[in-house]
């Protein structure tokens, strides 16, 4: 038999040697915008989000012009965010599920076998993307539906109290949603399951639960995560019963925080 | 270096890997032979972390692979089952492993010339061909230039140039004193392949042994031979020291080539049928190991029904 020489691990390259998390992040940063599931996704997000807010606002600034109308100006102003969530749901999901059925989930785990460091960094840089084109769609949605609504000269100006909150808390919603979504890709590993999931507790679910009597059907309401959530992203609640913009998200954030830490164990305990 | 101790998993109350001990020693091509089903991806998913043991424990270079500080710089695999997003560019495939441990990028193209995939790089791997998909996986376990490489099932998919490829890869990885772990449900490929020899049955080591005792033990050439007197024949041989079985009406005779056996026969005047120099194949040899480990299980599993 040959000769055996030690070998140095390191020898061909140069360079770091330890792996460290900022490794795992710029993978998954590279991973995110290399496949062009991703890329569409976010320019649907955009499209949704910026267009239907414009689109809205010009078609329905003469009516609320007129005096005739009975809903206030100022919550048109994010209309369109309403279907920008479905785009975050959708990248979220993809996010964790599109590496399971695909089995890069074993290339990925394989290179880098400590998972708190992969499910870390995933959660950054969905978390990340989300809040700043959320942010952006929301800022492009109110520039071109108030540019409508001042052409009526029933423009809201950006000093308006909440318009801020609801520019960035489009940002920080968006990016709860995706979480909420990877949370539950990780515990069910399959893109359609986890979207059927998600997109029905945001959008059925949680309207269902509005015709539960009494007052287990107002709390109900009021705290489920799309309806905790959504508030901070509106100048002005569509829906005067649910919670108080920054007290809903804080509920929202919870119950995001909640469906993380379980697929986060999932994740860390279960084979790849 | 891999040391596998007392190493099992079950899957909903089936042993896939059974309480499995071995080690895969550097500056060797280590065979992990088996038919489908065995446990060798299942074993080889262990020794990644990917699958947790049920029980016992395998660690590489002396540590989980779990607890790596580098761990593409120390283990390299090629997993079964495809483990690419189709809808990605096979480069940016490489990319984003060489990012996740710090790699430097000009490896990629470094890997990618390696393999022989340099002018399909900007393809998305979704249109790759089995035989170029397996290439990629390879690409990605030579990326860190790693002591230890675990490759599962290899050739599957490649074509005649690609498997003889492969065979030298394994050969000149084991040559630089590598640690090279290649499963595979064939013995011909790993008869030109491994210098060691790990058969695994059932989730069970059936052999652990260098390449060449496992041909003589398993694999040893006789003669055969037929004659009406066979008894008498059989007398003959011993007496002359030669090991002699009987088999159906056949003599099998070992250590002795066929003129000694008949000149030995010819001077005691007795009649031969016949007198042939039988090698039985190693494949021959591989499925007799295995199938009958596969007959012992099912009799364990008879006797454990009557109390
Ligand atoms: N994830 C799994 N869930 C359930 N059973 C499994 C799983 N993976 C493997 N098995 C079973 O474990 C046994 C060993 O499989 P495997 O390790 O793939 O064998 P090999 O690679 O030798 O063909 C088989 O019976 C297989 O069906
Ligand atoms: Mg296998």
């Amino acid at each position: 038999m040959t000769d055996t020489v030690v070998l140095d691990p390191y020898r061909n390259v140069p360079r770091a040697r330890r792996q460290l998390w900022a490794h795992a992040l710029r993978a998954e940063w590279i991973k995110f915008r290399s496949v062009r599931s991703t890329t569409w996704s976010t320019i649907a997000l955009f499209v949704l989000g910026a267009g239907l807010t414009t689109l809205v606002c010009a078609t329905s600034a003469a009516w609320l012009a007129s005096g005739r109308a009975d809903e206030s100006v100022a919550s048109f102003l994010t209309w369109g965010m309403m279907f920008a969530q479905v785009g975050a749901i959708v990248l979220g999901t993809l996010a964790v599920t599109s590496e399971y059925g695909t089995g890069t989930i074993r290339a990925t785990l394989a290179a880098t076998p400590r998972r708190g460091a992969v499910l870390a960094a995933k959660a950054v840089v969905l978390a990340g993307t989300l809040f700043g084109v959320g942010t952006v769609t929301a800022v492009a949605g109110y520039l071109g539906g108030n540019a409508f609504l001042d052409a009526e000269g029933i423009g809201v100006p950006v000093t308006h109290e909440g318009v801020l909150r609801a520019l960035v808390g489009s940002g920080l919603y968006l990016a709860g949603l995706g979480l909420l979504a990877a949370g539950v890709g990780l515990l069910v590993r399959h893109t359609a399951a986890a979207l059927s999931i998600v997109l029905a507790l945001v959008f059925v679910v949680g309207n269902m639960v509005m015709l539960l009597p009494g007052a287990w059907g107002e709390w109900t309401t009021k705290l489920m995560p799309g309806n905790a959530g959504s508030g901070v992203a509106q100048v002005e609640p569509f829906n005067p019963l649910l919670l108080d913009p920054w007290t809903g998200f804080a509920v929202f954030s919870a119950e995001v925080a909640a469906v993380l830490v379980a697929g986060w164990l999932a994740f860390t305990r279960r084979d790849a | 270096m891999i040391v596998a101790h007392d190493l099992t998993k079950t899957f909903s109350g089936k042993a896939a890997v059974d309480r499995v001990d071995f080690t895969v020693e550097p500056g060797r091509v280590t065979g992990f032979l088996g038919p489908n089903g065995a446990g060798k991806s299942t074993t080889m998913r262990m020794v990644l972390g990917l699958d947790r043991p049920t029980s016992g424990s395998v660690t590489v270079n002396g540590h989980r692979y779990v607890d790596s500080p580098a761990p593409l710089r120390e283990v390299g695999a090629l997993l079964e089952a495809r483990a690419v997003h189709p809808g990605r560019r096979a480069r940016d495939h490489l990319r984003v492993l060489a990012a996740s441990n710090g790699i430097r990028v000009s490896r990629v193209d470094e890997v990618l010339e390696l393999v022989g995939l340099t002018a399909v790089a900007g393809q998305r791997v979704g249109r790759f061909s089995l035989g170029m998909g397996q290439r990629l996986g390879i690409a990605a376990a030579l990326l860190g230039d790693p002591p230890v490489v675990v490759l599962d099932e290899p050739v599957n998919g490649l074509d005649p140039e690609g498997i003889r490829w492969v065979r030298h890869l394994a050969r000149d990885l084991a040559r630089e004193g590598r640690t090279v772990f290649v499963s595979s449900h064939l013995m011909s490929e790993m008869a030109l392949t491994a210098d060691h020899l790990l058969v695994i049955g059932r989730g069970r080591v059936l052999a652990d042994c260098p390449m060449s005792q496992f041909v003589a033990d398993h694999a040893a050439s006789y003669v055969r031979v037929r004659s009406p007197r066979r008894a008498d024949v059989a007398d003959v041989l011993r007496a002359a020291g030669l090991d002699v079985i009987r088999h159906g009406d056949e003599l099998r005779v070992c250590g002795l080539d066929t003129a000694g056996v008949g000149d030995l026969v010819g001077r005691n005047g007795l009649p031969l049928h016949e007198l042939t120099l039988v090698s039985p194949s190693l494949e021959d040899a591989f499925m007799t190991l295995t199938s009958s480990s596969v007959e012992y299980a099912a009799h364990r599993q008879a006797a454990g029904v009557t109390p």
